[in-house]
């Protein structure tokens, strides 16, 4: 569950960036995830809120963005993304092998993002 | 008469690009350094809950026969049994419980690594925690990095775990001497693995009677 560690991360970047700009409230977070991370959203998310509760962020809306995977293919140069819109990590297998030439040279260029994009807060 | 009005609240945005996994990539870095200006190789060997970790480092300690000269970090949730089983090989062992979290950060092996006598230590052994999704997010600064699966796990696990064996410098099948019980075919796993990790290693093992072990040690560099 590392869910949970990745919470106590952006709860802390959160409070402490809020401070620094004298915030007195949260309103919302944004997170920009990467499909091919192996973390659970709705478990970042639960744990973010449940962090949240006694703070200036309690009840601030949790707003995650899911950055899609882009590859680039060592071997022929294909670019472009090679699974299917699902959340099933078994489908990340695809992900890993270039679709016009089957090498498994593939560089992820994004969708292993782990993020925290934005504070909404008022003062 | 004047009114005074109130100035709602000022309601402002602050954009940012705070990597959260970035602070354990850094620890990481240290731990490397650390170990690099200590003269030690440290492996990191990951796997799902019981594939045979704890058994795979016993056979590398039996055949490699250093003593002291090898550490084992034993990573567990809550348990000290894994470290005491390492224990009798000879080891230097120290214990690292995670307690509620399911994998080993670079935190916690920097606490280790500060922790641990390593004078004349040449080679650090990391037990992660059993599981094989979230020690693939937390490097830990180790030079290689193992997996461990075993084919009574069934025949799918590469497929539905990709990323970490695509990380994997060395893949080991274990527990091969239950292939033909459990009707997993070891080369079509071996043929999953190629196709996204087609550099690392793929061993075929038998932990308890030390079938392959040699060819493991091959791997990561060390002579026995
Ligand atoms: N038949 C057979 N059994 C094995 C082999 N390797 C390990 N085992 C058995 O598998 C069980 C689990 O082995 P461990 O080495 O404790 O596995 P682990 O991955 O360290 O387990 P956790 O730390 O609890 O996740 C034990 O009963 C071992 O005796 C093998 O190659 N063949
Ligand atoms: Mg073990
Ligand atoms: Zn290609």
């Amino acid at each position: 569950m590392h869910e949970f560690s990745i919470a106590s991360e952006i709860v802390r970047n959160v409070l402490d960036v809020a401070e620094k700009n004298s915030a007195r409230k949260i309103l919302s977070i944004r997170l920009d995830i990467g499909e091919l991370s192996l973390i659970n959203v709705e478990q970042v998310a639960h744990w973010v809120q449940a962090l949240f509760k006694g703070t200036m962020a309690e009840g601030a809306e949790v707003k995650i963005k899911t950055i899609k995977a882009a590859v680039q293919c060592q071997s022929c140069g294909y670019k472009g993304r090679n699974i299917p819109d699902s959340r099933d990590i078994v489908q990340h297998f695809a992900a890993f092998i270039c679709p016009k030439c089957g090498s498994p040279g593939v560089k992820i260029e994004k969708g292993r993002e782990c993020m925290l994009r934005k504070i909404q807060a008022e003062r | 008469m004047k009114i005074i009005k109130s100035k709602g609240p000022e309601i402002f945005d602050i954009e940012l690009e705070k990597d959260l996994l970035a602070k354990n990539r850094a620890l990481a870095k240290e731990n490397r350094k650390k170990l690099d200006r200590s003269k030690i190789i440290a492996i990191d060997i990951m796997g799902s809950i019981g594939s045979g970790k704890t058994s795979l480092i016993k056979a590398l300690l039996k055949k490699l026969n250093m003593g002291e000269a090898i550490g084992v970090i034993a990573g567990d949730l809550t348990t000290t049994i894994d470290a005491e089983r390492i224990e009798e090989e000879g080891a230097r062992v120290i214990q690292v419980n995670t307690g509620k979290e399911c994998h080993l950060d670079a935190n916690l092996i920097h606490q280790a690594i500060n922790g641990m006598r390593l004078d004349g230590v040449k080679i650090l052994l990391i037990e992660n925690v059993g599981n094989l999704i979230c020690p693939g997010e937390f490097p830990l600064g180790a030079h290689k990095r193992v997996v461990v699966t075993s084919v009574t796990e069934g025949p799918y696990m590469i497929v539905k775990h990709p990323y970490i064996f695509k990380e994997a410098d060395v893949i080991v099948l274990n527990k091969i001497d239950l292939a033909k019980a459990m009707k997993v075919n070891p080369y079509q796993l071996e043929k999953d693995a190629r196709k996204i990790n087609p550099h690392a290693p793929f061993i075929k093992v038998n932990a308890l009677s030390g079938k392959g072990i040699p060819q493991v040690i091959h791997a990561l560099g060390f002579i026995s």
